[in-house]
């Protein structure tokens, strides 16, 4: 594929990975440096896709693997600082959160594999294939981690659970 | 119909995937089991409200984030990188030729300067100072190949009317250096100055210069480096060219 061409398909994804990153990243700039790196890593290794790979779900795979590598290492910075910083604590968008409806109050309540499951399979609706192959586990296991991902969804979305960082907004 | 659907087929069925007739198991089942029915309707409804919610985050990409402008920013810095490079290794290798040019130049610039160091420390004392005493050119010689070489040749000046004094050693960063002092008797002193050419192996050209009232002719012969130090006032010159014809 040509240079303007590759482009162009990375371009028509852009939308997608931003919102996927605005939600693992939950900031703004944090989520635009994850899309740049994400489209600088596939521009550098676009020659090592398989051509049968759905473009979509190789980006997530790149998109998600970097926010790990940064949470990682962010995770690992605080703890050298001694400040085991609270990440679930700081939502930066937390007035739009809180406003909203109560399903996206609980989705922001999730843990980040189960907010990218709900991503990837309910709103992207890839294949489960796609979601195992990311996340490197049989389909199997994918199936069970989405079960549980739909049941601390709704059991937050009805409220039994509220997430203290939710509970602080009151 | 009381097999219940496989976790996979009940997702399936949330999330649109089945088929007809898996489709109509599925539905068939919960229709029986309300609890679970209920459970997966609660998970259509969030599937639903997710799609939605979800949709308005969809936004206008910024430019900077186009890959058109990724691409080019990485070239930019691709070539910033290769220049950095670049001009780091020009710098070595400036450095380097630099260096290699001037291996030696300490007494390249300015030959022997060792030498008129060597003498205005000594023979403008007449003397003072020396490690040897003597006026026996045979007791210089073996004083000189014990301590610098042995295949040192120093010059017979009696020809030209000048006598040894003595000698003193000297230490520098090409090796063990060796000054010999003549005098004719009317005061004038000359010096035959004698050391390795060091490390870096520098010999040299035939040539003279003056420094400070001082006059130093040089050469190089049999792996080491001469210079005989005059005044640079008539009566030195001649002192020195007579010297420096008898030594070569």
């Amino acid at each position: 594929m040509s240079d303007p061409g590759i482009d162009e398909a990375l371009r028509t994804m852009l939308p997608r990975l931003r919102r996927f990153a605005l939600w693992l990243a939950r900031d703004a700039s944090a989520a635009d440096d994850l899309v740049q790196s994400t489209i600088e890593r596939a521009l550098t290794r676009w020659h090592t896709r398989h051509d049968d790979q759905s473009l979509r779900a190789w980006l997530f795979s790149i998109l998600y693997r970097l926010f790990l590598d940064g949470k990682r290492r962010a995770g690992r910075y605080a703890r050298l600082l001694g400040s085991l910083a609270h990440e679930e604590a700081s939502w930066p968008s937390a007035e739009r959160v809180a406003t909203a409806h109560s399903t996206l109050a609980a989705f922001a309540g999730l843990p980040v594999e189960q907010r990218s499951l709900l991503i990837w399979i309910t709103v992207e609706g890839m294949s489960y294939q796609e979601v195992a192959d990311i996340l490197q586990i049989p389909i199997g296991t994918v199936m069970s981690r989405l079960s549980r991902a739909r049941r601390t969804l709704r059991r937050l979305g009805e409220g039994e659970v509220r997430p203290p960082s939710l509970r602080l907004l009151k | 119909m009381n097999t219940p659907p496989s976790e996979h087929d009940i997702h399936a069925y949330v999330d649109g995937h089945l088929d007809g007739p898996r489709r109509g198991e599925v539905e068939r089942y919960l229709a029986r089991h309300p609890d679970e029915a209920d459970e997966v309707q609660g998970w259509r409804q969030d599937a639903q409200q997710l799609r939605a919610l979800l949709a308005g985050d969809l936004a206008e990409t910024p430019a900077p984030l186009d890959p058109a402008e990724i691409r080019a920013r990485a070239r930019h810095r691709h070539a910033v990188r290769w220049a950095t490079a670049a001009s780091l290794l020009l710098c070595l290798i400036v450095g380097g030729l630099g260096g290699w040019a001037a291996r030696g130049m300490g007494t390249g610039n300015a030959p022997m300067a060792d030498a008129m160091q060597a003498y205005r420390l000594l023979a403008l004392d007449h003397g003072v100072g020396m490690d040897i005493t003597t006026g026996n050119e045979g007791d210089l010689r073996a004083w000189l190949s014990g301590r610098v070489g042995s295949n040192v040749r120093l010059p017979d000046l009696a020809d030209a009317g000048f006598r040894p004094m003595g000698g003193r050693l000297f230490a520098t960063d090409q090796g063990p250096a060796a000054m010999v002092l003549y005098d004719d008797g009317n005061g004038h002193t000359v010096s035959f100055y004698v050391r390795p050419p060091g490390p870096a192996r520098h010999l040299l050209p035939r040539g003279s210069r003056e420094d400070s009232g001082l006059l130093a002719n040089y050469w190089s012969d049999g792996g080491h480096n001469y210079a005989v130090v005059a005044m640079a006032d008539n009566a030195g010159r001649s002192a020195a060219e007579r010297v420096v014809d008898k030594s070569i």
